[in-house]
């Protein structure tokens, strides 16, 4: 990718006041990292792009956002550290499992077409040591089951069965529902659209494929550029038929709101994102024009919510929070922790998954100090983590308001 | 597009004081900003007037700072509202990580470069560096970390000094929050407490570099007071500043709990304004930008750092709502010939001149904006750095920016 | 105390440094006596540009040949203190291109490499050129660090047994009818005093020559052309960029480790000392220098600063640049009846080695030696060493350690191994023989850091926190004529460090 097509580097304006620092979470557990001072705009004074890379350390950023959005002068730390990464990753070769790991869109209906096997499999330690062994993917990690019936199949049969609810397009509503969602973790859309036809939408999918995440987040440019350029196009066919588009997963969403446009210059991106909402960010506004529904059942919960960091980096506050505090008898707090430690593959991979632990361990203190039963998080990332670190169930806010609306 | 009773516009302890303040009052808030303010960089403790002469009462020296400066920030709020505002302040902060003023006057406590400076309200982490005795006070410092030089402080100080090695980290730098995080755990605390122990020649008091720990620092305390047998206090470093941080996260949890709509992570892009009346903000996201309307905005956007204010080669501007700003006539006249002076340089003087009511006016004096209030040290007629008074700017003018607005 | 020797040299400037290696490397003893730190004169106040010549070639061929020809050779003896960039000569619409043609024919006259690029040829290799540039041509130009290679040619003469003393200054001059017996001299930082005795003086100080001479009654005529430079935070362009026209102020950005340095001026001066960068002259420069790169138009930069051309003249000439820049000189054996005083001016740091050359040469003959020189043959020390941006980030990355200056990447270890040698007493010198203080903040942390060091390994002399004031002090006079955008919240952060957080 041509450098010209990317952003205008400003690591010029820092002004090395180290705010980036006081957030970083890698810098925080780890001393491999130097810390986002020294990795974005420090080094990029030192770098040559007809210089071979040396960053050895530059994968350790697993672009959390945190410390762009306390840099004062406007660095775009993380965008620096991506695109040295990149670079360096492009020179230095990338191993298999990292195609693994960003591919699994690829492989993911046969994980559910052969859930029982695979599953089983997956929880094997033999297996799990030799997965290791071969692809350097951590064996103490729980690789995420998959479920024999995708979303997508169950939202054919949920169609089929006459569930239209209002004809015209004015209320219809198309939804981008991630790889993750339609196989390993169906109930999440399931949730969403059952909430969304509660409050008079008519749900369609378009033609959908994984937005890139893990790709970029692994400096792959060309591979997430190509998944855009599918997406888009199918995007612009829903939204110009009068539906705006949803999200369930903040990380699909931040990417295809922000990253599609700015770091990928995938045409007509930007027209996408003006009409794609965060789910609940969708719903609050529905609130705000009183178009909610509001009947809720009881729910007599204590809940934790954990922002994930692509949701503070979508600038929209904490909308899941504001709406289920709506939710009589429900009792929810804002857990006090800033990063999972996740960091998409960043945490499934041995070199780095005791990074990502460690990170993870302020996140658990966190929620051991709130006690709560339940753990919400809009990040399907999150989720894995803190059930990996807590043990306790975790689920997407949109279930809990879809518990409360329908049962 | 959303609606608020009022927008706070930066997320330094100025705009976090006029958030909390509205919210208090019932206000549907948001708060818009991006990165922490000068909390994480310069403010370990409350300064309120540092300047003034040693073992004067914090009142009388306001009483007689206002009657010298009328057009001083101090002098719009009122030393009794000041007085308030300090005390919102510090509800927020209950015991055991509580802020305290000894006497009620200025104190001093030792810095990273081994001098003193006069402060005034000092978390509890800090107390005991307030009265560094010569002979009785060891300085720990830790190999790796470089921001802090024990010996340095000592030898100013004219006391010992000690540099501890940390196990894991040979031949590595470790970052101001790697360390803090450490000191939050135990096991961390009972070795290095227990090795300092040995090596103390009858101190009484033990000062660390101010990363005793982020959310328990009281605990970090005690535990290690209770192995070493000595108190313990935190000295000021280089940014970045715990204790600030401290105080940062305290106002972040705090308002998002109280329902206050904390959108940290980008700044205002443009206002948009009806002749006298602000009716909303801009945040751009790239490529989407957002709108926010409001009945009412408080700008408090801090200086040059946090770009409240920005300066091309020739003048200096207010880049939101592009208000007319007090400054030297040219370039020229902004910095003196030497750095230190007995007179602070003419820029820092410079900011959004208000009316009493902290309200924006013009060289005439007629209000600007009727529905806008100014807070913290984006204001005029100040120069928060020689006078030792920016955080107890940063809080007396946010809250009565709220006062002042939800009045009207 | 007394010191005796053969040849007395005064002036620790590249030229004095390197007479005094020439001589060593002849074997003959010598002493140089400088009153500050190396390279405290212009030789350290340049824009680092490796001469290739390209300058002089149609205004000065003499020049021109002289540079290409020690650019050659310094490439073989100093390539660790030289950046090999390249450099080019932009021709913009409002040039033409006549000069561009007068420049080639006079460049293939004195034998410079030139080759002519396209415009988008060179906009290829320069992404930040102007697009409207109508040609460019390439010469061998480089990047010199004039500290380090200053610095080498110190080790490698005390390597053959000569004798440095800095912080040494000359009170008077021992005469003894027509010849100079010795100097009385003091030692600033010990506060002795002593003499020198040699049969030999040669007065290398360059912009300070007539404050020697005067201590022999003597004086030649001299111009002294102040030129101020300014200092990008980043590093804008990897080769050199010339203005393709007669030489005039803000037309060369010399690409020097991390940043971009913009030149130059040229204001008559009476006096050597106390002077400054004015904001007319920051103006210019950037207002010429964007011509050619329009994104310094909106730069960062990090600090101003000026430098003193010595500049030889046997009669009033009008324009400085006119005055020859080739260097001069003097036997004041002919010229005064002093038998034993040389005084070596003019010229240029590229041009230094030739003029050590000719000088040794005259001591040479003067004292009936005939030692041929070898300066042109011997690679200074450290030719081995590899350099680069590269190589300090790779530093960085493998064996990190503390790393003191995070702007420029300097390891705590560096400078432990500089302070353990225990030579150096002056806090400067510290700052001069790394590469402290040179990016982005200037020193607003680094410096510090420095101090906590010094009291670390128990090497803290005096009051730390008044020589930190003094360091600040100094800092701003660099940084000042350049205090706004991006560089005034700097500011405004170091400030609040020292000032508030400090107290200081």
């Amino acid at each position: 990718m041509k450098k010209e097509t990317w952003p205008q580097n400003n690591f010029d304006v820092c002004i090395r006041c180290a705010t980036c620092m006081a957030v970083c979470p890698v810098s925080r557990v780890t001393p491999k990292f130097p810390g986002p001072k020294q990795a974005g705009p420090g080094a990029e004074r030192f770098r040559r792009p007809d210089e071979p890379s040396v960053d050895e350390w530059i994968d350790l950023c697993f672009g959390c956002h945190l410390c762009d959005m306390v840099c004062s002068s406007g660095v775009n730390i993380s965008e620096l550290n991506l695109i040295a990464k990149a670079k360096y990753l492009d020179e230095k070769g990338r191993p298999f499992r990292d195609w693994l790991l960003t591919h699994s869109y690829l492989y993911g209906r046969l994980g559910s077409f052969f859930s029982p096997l695979i599953n089983r499999l997956l929880r094997n330690s033999q297996i799990k040591w030799l997965v290791e062994t071969l692809f350097r993917i951590d064996r103490r990690r729980e690789l995420p089951g998959y479920e024999s019936s995708t979303f997508r199949q169950w939202f054919k049969e949920h169609h089929s069965k006459g569930n239209k609810k209002v004809v015209s397009t004015r209320n219809r509503v198309a939804y981008f529902y991630g790889c993750y969602t339609n196989t390993n973790e169906v109930d999440v859309g399931k949730a969403t659209v059952e909430v969304l036809e509660a409050n008079g939408f008519e749900v369609i999918l378009p033609p959908q494929r994984c937005c890139g995440i893990p790709m970029l987040g692994n400096g792959d440019f060309k591979g997430a550029r190509k998944m855009g350029l599918y997406n888009v196009p199918s995007f612009l066919n829903a939204i110009r038929s009068g539906s705006d588009i949803v999200f369930s997963s903040t990380s699909c969403g931040y990417m295809i709101k922000h990253e599609y446009s700015r770091l990928l210059s995938i045409p007509k991106a930007e027209e996408v994102s003006g009409h794609l909402h965060d789910l609940f960010e969708f719903l609050r506004n529905l609130k705000e024009s009183n178009g909610f529904n509001t009947n809720f059942k009881e729910l007599p919960r204590k809940v934790g919510y954990f922002a994930p960091c692509h949701l503070r980096a979508l600038g929209i506050g904490l909308p899941a929070l504001e709406i289920l505090r709506l939710i009589p008898g429900l009792k929810i707090d804002n857990i006090e922790a800033d990063c999972c430690g996740m960091g998409g593959t960043f945490g499934f991979k041995k070199e780095k998954y005791e990074i990502s632990q460690e990170i993870g361990k302020d996140l658990a203190e966190a929620i051991d100090r709130l006690k709560p039963e339940i753990i919400l998080s809009d990040c399907e990332g999150c989720r894995m983590q803190i059930r990996h670190l807590t043990g306790l169930k975790v689920l997407h806010p949109i279930q809990i308001l879809r518990d409360a609306l329908t049962r | 597009m959303a609606h608020y009773d009022l927008i706070v516009i930066g997320m330094g302890l100025s705009g976090l004081m006029a958030a909390k303040t509205a919210a208090e009052a019932g206000q549907n808030v948001l708060i818009v900003g991006k990165g922490m303010g000068s909390l994480c960089l310069f403010s370990n403790s409350i300064d309120v007037l540092g300047q003034l002469p040693k073992t004067m009462r914090m009142r009388d020296g306001l009483s007689r700072w206002v009657k010298d400066y009328p057009e001083h920030p101090y002098s719009k709020v009122g030393p009794e509202r000041i007085e308030k505002a300090l005390s919102s302040f510090l509800s927020l902060f209950p015991p055991p990580y509580s802020f305290q003023a000894i006497g009620n006057e200025n104190c001093l406590i030792p810095t990273g470069a081994g001098t003193r400076r006069p402060t005034y309200l000092i978390p509890m982490t800090m107390v005991g560096g307030a009265s560094v005795d010569e002979g009785h006070t060891l300085i720990v410092g830790f190999k790796g970390f470089k921001d802090f030089y024990a010996h340095y402080v000592a030898d100013q100080l004219k006391c010992r000094g000690i540099t501890l090695s940390l196990p894991d980290v040979s031949n590595q730098e470790i970052t101001a929050t790697a360390l803090t995080r450490l000191m939050g755990k135990k096991s961390f605390r009972e070795n290095i407490g227990i090795e300092i122990k040995k090596q103390l020649h009858g101190e009484t008091r033990v000062g660390f570099p101010a990363l005793l720990g982020m959310n328990d620092p009281i605990q970090v305390k005690e535990d290690l007071e209770e192995i070493m047998g000595a108190e313990v206090f935190e000295i000021p470093i280089l940014p970045p500043s715990i204790p600030g941080m401290r105080i940062f996260n305290r106002f972040k949890d705090w308002l998002i709990q109280k329902g206050v709509t904390f959108l940290l992570g980008y700044s205002v892009s443009k206002a948009i304004l009806n002749g006298k009346r602000c009716e909303g903000i801009e945040v751009l996201r790239p490529p989407v930008t957002t709108s926010y309307s409001a009945d009412r905005f408080i700008l408090a956007t801090g200086r040059f750092i946090g770009g409240g204010l920005k300066a091309n080669d020739e003048k200096i501007s207010e880049p939101i709502f592009n208000l007319p700003l007090s400054q030297p006539q040219s370039r020229e006249g902004w910095f003196r010939k030497s750095f230190f002076n007995d007179l602070p340089h003419p820029i820092h003087q410079a900011g959004i001149s208000t009316d009493p009511s902290l309200q924006p006016v013009d060289e005439r004096g007629n209000l600007i904006l009727e529905n806008v209030w100014v807070a913290g040290s984006i204001l005029a007629h100040h120069q928060c750095i020689d006078e030792k008074s920016r955080e107890g700017i940063e809080i007396a003018t946010g809250y009565m920016a709220a006062k002042f607005a939800l009045e009207r | 105390m007394k010191i005796k020797t053969e040849v007395l040299i005064i002036g620790g400037g590249a030229t004095g440094v390197g007479i005094l290696r020439d001589l060593a490397l002849r074997g003959i003893p010598s002493v140089l006596i400088e009153k500050g730190d190396f390279a405290s004169g212009a030789s350290g106040r340049n824009h680092g540009l490796f001469h290739s010549g390209g300058r002089y070639a149609v205004s000065d061929p003499e020049a021109a040949r002289e540079c290409i020809a020690e650019n050659r050779i310094l490439r073989k003896i100093a390539p660790h203190c030289i950046e090999e960039t390249d450099g080019l000569f932009v021709s913009l619409p409002e040039d033409g291109l006549d000069f561009r043609d007068k420049f080639l024919r006079a460049c293939e006259e004195v034998e410079i490499k030139t080759t002519l690029l396209s415009r988008d040829e060179a906009l290829e290799s320069e992404p930040e050129l102007n697009p409207n540039l109508l040609s460019a041509v390439k010469v061998p130009d480089g990047s010199i660090d004039p500290f380090t290679l200053v610095l080498e040619n110190a080790k490698d003469a005390e390597g053959h047994e000569a004798k440095i003393l800095l912080h040494t200054v000359m009170s008077s001059l021992i005469l003894d009818g027509d010849k100079v017996k010795g100097a009385r001299v003091k030692d600033l930082l010990q506060g002795e005093e002593y003499i020198i005795e040699a049969s030999h003086i040669v007065n290398a100080t360059g912009g300070w020559a007539n404050q020697l001479l005067k201590l022999a009654g003597l004086r030649i005529g001299m111009a002294l052309s102040k030129g101020s430079m300014l200092i990008t935070n980043q590093r804008f362009n990897h080769s050199v960029i010339n203005r393709c026209r007669p030489p005039s102020d803000g037309d060369i950005v010399v690409p020097n480790h991390t940043v971009s340095i913009l030149g130059t001026t040229s204001i008559r001066l009476e006096g050597v000392e106390n002077f400054e960068v004015t904001s007319q002259e920051v103006s210019l420069l950037i207002q010429e220098t964007s011509k050619m790169i329009p994104a310094i138009q909106e730069a960062r930069f990090i600090r101003a600063y000026a430098g003193i051309r010595p500049l030889f003249q046997s009669e009033e000439k009008g324009n400085d640049r006119a005055i020859s820049r080739g260097f001069v000189l003097i036997d004041h054996g002919k010229r005064d009846g002093i038998k034993n005083l040389i005084t070596i001016t003019g010229g240029k740091l590229m041009t230094y080695r030739l003029m050590a050359e000719k000088t040794s040469d005259l001591v040479c003959e003067k004292m009936g030696r005939d030692v041929l020189c070898s300066t042109h043959l011997k690679p200074l020390p450290g030719a081995s060493r590899p350099v680069g941006l590269k190589e300090r980030l790779k530093q960085f990355s493998t064996d990190r350690g503390e790393i003191l200056c995070d702007c420029e990447l300097v390891p705590r270890k560096e400078v432990e191994e500089f302070l353990k040698t225990g030579k150096l007493k002056d806090f400067q010198d510290i700052l001069h023989r790394t590469r402290l203080a040179k990016g982005t903040c200037q020193g607003g942390f680094c410096v510090y850091r420095l101090f906590g060091i010094l009291h670390d390994l128990r090497m803290a002399e005096g009051d730390s926190n008044k020589i930190l004031k003094g360091f600040l002090e100094e800092r701003w006079k660099g940084i000042r004529p350049i205090l706004w955008g991006v560089s005034l919240k700097e500011e405004e952060l170091i400030e609040s460090i020292y000032k508030g957080i400090f107290n200081l």
